[in-house]
């Protein structure tokens, strides 16, 4: 569903993706992993075009985003992102952050949105928060919240851009377990991450990035067991 | 010494104090009319359409860099012989104040909506949210937030500046104080009375200001 075609994106004179090539299927779980500074997190975001490809073709459902003329808002409601700063909206409750999106976007009514986004909320654990503005929130509570806004607009693909890099290590395991449980319904997930463990369980497949470049697109148990470069190795052995 | 008669001007106060409602109507209309250009600038500011940064940019250096005096002055004179319409001494006071506290205000605002977290952004049109509800639903709420004492005190400058209509002869309370000196010949007292009534504008606004600054602080 998602196609990646020669990805190229420069900063100023800094070439941070040197042409990266790949396809993720309906339903898949894929991890970018790699060292800080390989251009993971602009790979992630080049697939809704926060970060526009210097050169290369972004295809979703087999349609060129980044060419033409393309209503890149549409594009955005079928891909849904989740950040490593949560990124709520702190003037809004819980339930309006997550209903926000559908209203605006969908043009769904009140009712109905408020609807689903009680349910989501308490998909996620959050039924007791509605009312809750988001600054009161824990550092787990918040990112979960995030998530049920992604997913309030039904998305058919999700990023994750090191979604729990900035939580308290004993809030890591609720997130996890809320993107565990996506992963099972048959969510397609794109997930920048730096943990392994969760990354060997959940992930259907595994890209490895460095300086730019994908090294290495494995399944994820195979890669695990046996990654096939050297560079992989060096990275796996320093993490595990 | 100093002989205060108070006593000679005392009849002459509540028309002082009548100067009060002209002074505060100047400043709320022209504070609203600002505020609205003000915003619609600043948004070309930060927006994407360089001819329009360039103008709004161009367009703050220009009210922000000759006196307010001056504008008030050439606005009041100037239309009638450029373009034959004889305008109002209130018509000119709203229209300076509006475009010079446009000027100030947009940089408020500017600064406002660049001290929004950039994820707040990213976080909206990831959702798939046009550019313009991003602004007015996202940041522009943060933004004005912030911005808010900043704002209080645009308005307190706008305040005090107002009493330059007097120079083009609009009935303010400077205005009204100077007619009360010219006709007790006293000078000294009237001053003082219009200076207290400024004063007390000035600090309700101030406290005003700070409650809500305190209401939107625990919501």
């Amino acid at each position: 569903m998602i196609r990646l075609e020669q990805i190229h994106k420069s900063f100023d004179s800094q070439e941070v993706l040197k042409g990266i090539s790949g396809q993720i299927s309906q339903g898949e779980v894929l991890a970018i992993i790699g060292p800080s500074g390989s251009g993971k997190s602009t790979l992630l975001r080049s697939i809704n075009l926060l970060e526009r490809p210097t050169s290369g073709k972004v295809y979703i459902d087999g349609a060129c985003i980044n060419e033409g003329k393309v209503d890149i808002g549409k594009i955005r409601t079928k891909v849904g992102m989740v950040f490593q700063q949560f990124n709520l909206f702190p003037h809004m409750t819980t339930l309006e952050n997550v209903i926000y999106a559908p209203l605006k976007v969908k043009k769904m009514p009140r009712k109905e949105a408020e609807i689903l986004g009680k349910a989501l909320l308490k998909k996620v654990g959050l039924g007791d928060k509605l009312k809750t503005y988001p600054p009161h929130l824990s550092g787990g509570q918040k990112q979960r919240a995030a998530i049920a806004r992604a997913l309030a607009m039904e998305p058919e693909a999700i990023l994750f851009d090191e979604p729990t890099s900035s939580l308290d290590p004993e809030m890591v395991k609720e997130v996890l377990n809320v993107m565990k449980g996506l992963a099972h319904t048959g969510m397609t997930m794109v997930i920048v991450t730096h943990e392994m463990g969760f990354a060997r369980e959940v992930a259907d497949r595994v890209w490895f990035l460095d300086e730019g470049l994908l090294i290495e697109d494995s399944l994820s148990q195979a890669f695990f067991a046996s990654p096939q470069t050297k560079r992989a190795r060096e990275f796996l052995e320093k993490v595990l | 010494m100093i002989i205060l008669d108070f006593e000679r001007i005392w009849p002459s106060v509540p028309y002082i104090l009548k100067g009060v409602q002209v002074t505060l109507t100047y400043t709320s209309v022209s504070l609203c009319l600002g505020f609205v250009w003000g915003a619609l600038l600043a948004l070309c500011k930060v927006g994407n359409i360089s001819a329009l940064r360039w103008f709004a940019g161009f367009y703050t250096s220009v009210f922000r860099g000759t006196p307010l005096l001056l504008q008030l002055t050439l606005i009041y004179f100037a239309i009638p012989q450029l373009t034959g319409y004889i305008i109002s001494v209130w018509e000119a006071g709203v229209l300076t104040f509006t475009l010079n506290s446009g000027a100030y205000v947009s940089e408020i605002i500017r600064g406002g909506i660049n001290a929004v977290d950039k994820g707040q952004r990213e976080a909206a049109l990831s959702l798939g949210v046009s550019y313009s509800s991003m602004m007015k639903d996202i940041v522009l709420p943060q933004a004005i937030r912030n911005i808010l004492p900043s704002l209080v005190n645009e308005a307190v400058d706008l305040l005090k500046e107002s009493s330059l209509i007097s120079v083009i002869g609009g009935a303010d309370i400077l205005r009204r104080a100077n007619i009360v000196a010219l006709e007790k010949y006293l000078y000294f007292e009237p001053l003082l009375v219009a200076g207290f009534l400024y004063y007390i504008l000035v600090m309700v606004l101030t406290i005003a200001a700070h409650f809500l600054e305190k209401k939107l602080k625990t919501s």
